[in-house]
């Protein structure tokens, strides 16, 4: 085991946790927003200590932009962005509480009774690994990189159709 | 016993009761997507660390990270699609008001 590895693993797991609370905590959006980027980032960050180096760059530059979206639409569609009137867009706490608590327990319950054996393996480079992960792309798991392609497409054009304001003539 | 897989796997779990907790309470649509994004980097978190500390030579898990975040990017997508189509119908994206969504 090494310690530094463990701890900053653990430094960023906070981290990624706390922003991940501060997200529904906060009254502001714009905050919320921000405080989701920075968990991710952390996610990221944790990547880049488990040696998945273009995973975690991956992760920090799409969740960057992701988030800064995320951020507009907060302002575009949001009654009260800034939260200054402190409005609670919340309901059945107590239900999601429940949930989100038995949901941590049943995965911690798994995860430190599962008995993981070591030792730890070793890791390729960088840049073995990025090979490895082109000759897989464009391999054994072909078909499925071009079905995330196709997925995507759809999506686009799905979400561009939904979003596309209605023309009179389109009105029966 | 591997401590870095046990301390990613429980930040990972951490990760989800609360974006189980976020998608389940809030009203607004763009913080219910805000709740599944953290489920889904929850299970990324997860997908990296089970490579890392159990089969660092199966590239497949690498690829299955890169779909779900395909997922993360559709789903973000979709959602304020139809963010966007609900706002301009009902000047709302409070999704206590879409009752008349319900089946």
């Amino acid at each position: 085991m090494s310690l530094a590895t463990a701890l900053f693993l653990a430094f960023f797991g906070i981290a990624a946790i706390w922003f991940g609370v501060v997200v529904f905590r906060t009254h502001s959006m714009v905050r919320s927003a921000i405080a989701l980027l920075f968990s991710q980032t952390a996610i990221g960050a944790m990547f880049l200590v488990m040696q998945a180096e273009f995973l975690g760059v991956l992760q920090i530059m799409m969740m960057a932009t992701e988030m800064s979206v995320m951020a507009i639409f907060m302002v575009m569609f949001m009654m009260d962005p800034g939260g200054m009137g402190k409005m609670d867009m919340t309901h059945q706490k107590r239900l999601s509480l429940w949930a989100g608590g038995i949901g941590l327990a049943v995965a911690l319950a798994v995860i430190w009774t599962a008995g993981w054996q070591g030792p730890v393996p070793e890791v390729p480079g960088a840049d073995e690994q990025a090979r490895m992960l082109g000759r897989e792309l464009l391999g054994r798991s072909m078909f499925i990189f071009e079905s995330a392609a196709l997925m995507i497409l759809t999506a686009m054009i799905a979400a561009t159709m939904v979003a596309i304001a209605p023309q009179e003539r389109d009105v029966p | 016993m591997i401590p870095e897989l046990l301390i990613a796997l429980s930040v990972g779990a951490a990760l989800f009761g609360v974006g189980l907790y976020g998608a389940l309470s809030q009203t607004n649509l763009v913080m219910i997507i805000m709740g599944v994004e953290l489920v889904l980097a929850a299970a990324l978190l997860n997908m990296v660390a089970f490579w890392r500390y159990l089969h660092p030579d199966v590239t497949a898990a690498k690829m299955f990270v890169l779909i779900v975040m395909a997922v993360m990017a559709v789903e973000m997508a979709v959602g304020f699609g139809i963010a966007i189509a609900r706002f301009r119908s009902r000047g709302s994206v409070e999704m206590e008001e879409a009752r008349e969504l319900k089946g």
